[in-house]
């Protein structure tokens, strides 16, 4: 494994980041894949239970949470473009609103909460709630690291010297962000979809 | 004289994993004494099984020094990645030394229960309880060892670094396999409860994986050391 950092031409097939990021990824989808072939498969023991709490999910707040995340990612995709070929303060500008779209997705996690706990629906409440709190709850934890690599990596193009020697880290960072997108929109579809 | 120094400790490693695992086999703590038992039925896997528990729980507390001797052990590697300045390589050798107390804490409440098994069945569940909840809820110092372990070696920048890089994304990975434990708190059955997948088997198994892991990538890294530094060798 090297430890430089080659920007690689577009025709050769290309990694984003260093190989070891990927392995944190890996690592984590497959734990969120244990963790919902286990609401799979604890749903199948009372799919009728399940189907009838989802009625009380707010589908809206999931589904506006779900387009600023698609939408989040995008412009870390642009910000990172933008970073490639020079364009820092189109990145700095990106990552900025990118920041905001995963704070917005925060913010509104708080209101869907408190609305499920003024309706007494906590994570004791039944298996499906428990479900819900547990998934969006450790979903929660991976924003609040990929909002913090965000920050992390809106720094590093605020730098006036940033050259593309920093790209490798730039792709490393952002390729976290696309993972929390993936994941919640598995979630969404477990959680608030599912029939 | 250093490099053996620094091979008695990284061996340790093997120490631990192997008298520990020992113990929970000993102790019949594989798989865990289910939360969701009553007073009496756990009572009556500790007055059935006294001895062979007393003896597997001894283990595992005879185990836990060699956490702090592994933690030096990387400790001083992680110092020729940092310099003379090193807070990443002390907060993980201070997270490592305090997670020694955990299997010392899980240890004494245990011992606690099989102690007096003619005494009240609700006491002994309540030790249990605490042995359990102490091994398995205690994931701060854990996860602040492997953080300050990851970090520090992504922030290698030497042309023949100490670690290879995916050690560094591989140990923040573990960090975040250690969190779910803080759900026992709210469950007797279950994944989350502490004999379920989140809180036992996967921690559980990444916990003696990464004992093994970090050992051979250790070794690795002291033989290079051993190469490129002669003079450290002698």
């Amino acid at each position: 494994m090297s430890s430089t950092y080659e920007v690689t031409d577009s025709a050769k097939p290309h990694l984003p980041g260093e190989s070891g990021v990927w392995m944190f990824i890996i690592g984590d989808v497959l734990i969120f894949s244990l963790l919902f072939s286990v609401f799979v498969y604890d749903r199948s023991q009372e799919v009728a239970l399940f189907i009838e709490q989802q009625q009380l999910l707010n589908q809206t707040f999931g589904l506006v949470n779900t387009l600023l995340l698609l939408t989040s990612s995008w412009l870390v995709a642009l910000a990172v473009h933008g970073a490639r070929t020079g364009h820092l303060s189109q990145a700095r500008g990106c990552f900025v609103l990118a920041i905001l779209g995963g704070i917005g997705f925060v913010v509104i996690k708080y209101f869907e909460w408190s609305e499920k706990l003024t309706a007494d629906l906590t994570i004791e409440t039944n298996n499906f709630f428990m479900y819900y709190y547990l998934m969006t709850g450790i979903h929660l934890m991976h924003m609040f690291i990929g909002i913090g690599v965000l920050v992390f990596l809106w720094q590093c193009v605020r730098d006036a010297e940033f050259n593309t020697q920093g790209m490798g880290v730039l792709e490393s960072g952002a390729c976290f962000w696309p993972l929390v997108d993936i994941v919640w929109i598995a979630l969404f579809a477990l959680l608030y979809l599912m029939r | 004289m250093n490099i053996r120094n620094q091979l008695i400790c990284a061996w340790s490693a093997v120490g631990f994993a192997s008298i520990c695992l020992a113990g929970f086999l000993f102790a019949n703590f594989i798989p865990p004494i289910s939360p969701n038992l009553s007073a009496e039925e756990v009572a009556a896997i500790y007055s059935e099984n006294v001895l062979s528990m007393r003896f597997g729980i001894l283990l595992i507390m005879s185990s836990a020094g060699f956490i702090c001797s592994f933690a030096a052990a990387l400790a001083v590697q992680m110092k020729r990645i940092e310099g003379d300045l090193a807070p990443f390589t002390y907060a993980q050798l201070g997270a490592g030394c305090i997670s020694t107390l955990v299997f010392v804490f899980a240890g004494v409440f245990w011992t606690g229960a099989a102690f007096r098994p003619d005494h009240d069945p609700e006491l002994t569940r309540m030790l249990n309880d605490l042995g359990w909840i102490t091994l398995l809820m205690t994931f701060a110092p854990f996860i602040i060892q492997n953080i300050a372990l990851g970090l520090c070696i992504l922030s290698d920048k030497q042309a023949n670094p100490v670690f290879a890089r995916w050690v560094g994304y591989y140990n923040l990975w573990v960090a975040v396999l250690f969190v779910p434990g803080g759900l026992l708190t709210f469950f007797k059955t279950g994944p989350f409860a502490w004999d379920g997948l989140f809180v036992w088997w996967v921690p559980f198994a990444v916990f003696f994986t990464w004992y093994l892991v970090m050992f051979y990538i250790l070794l690795g890294a002291i033989k290079r050391q051993a190469q490129s530094e002669p003079t450290v060798a002698a």
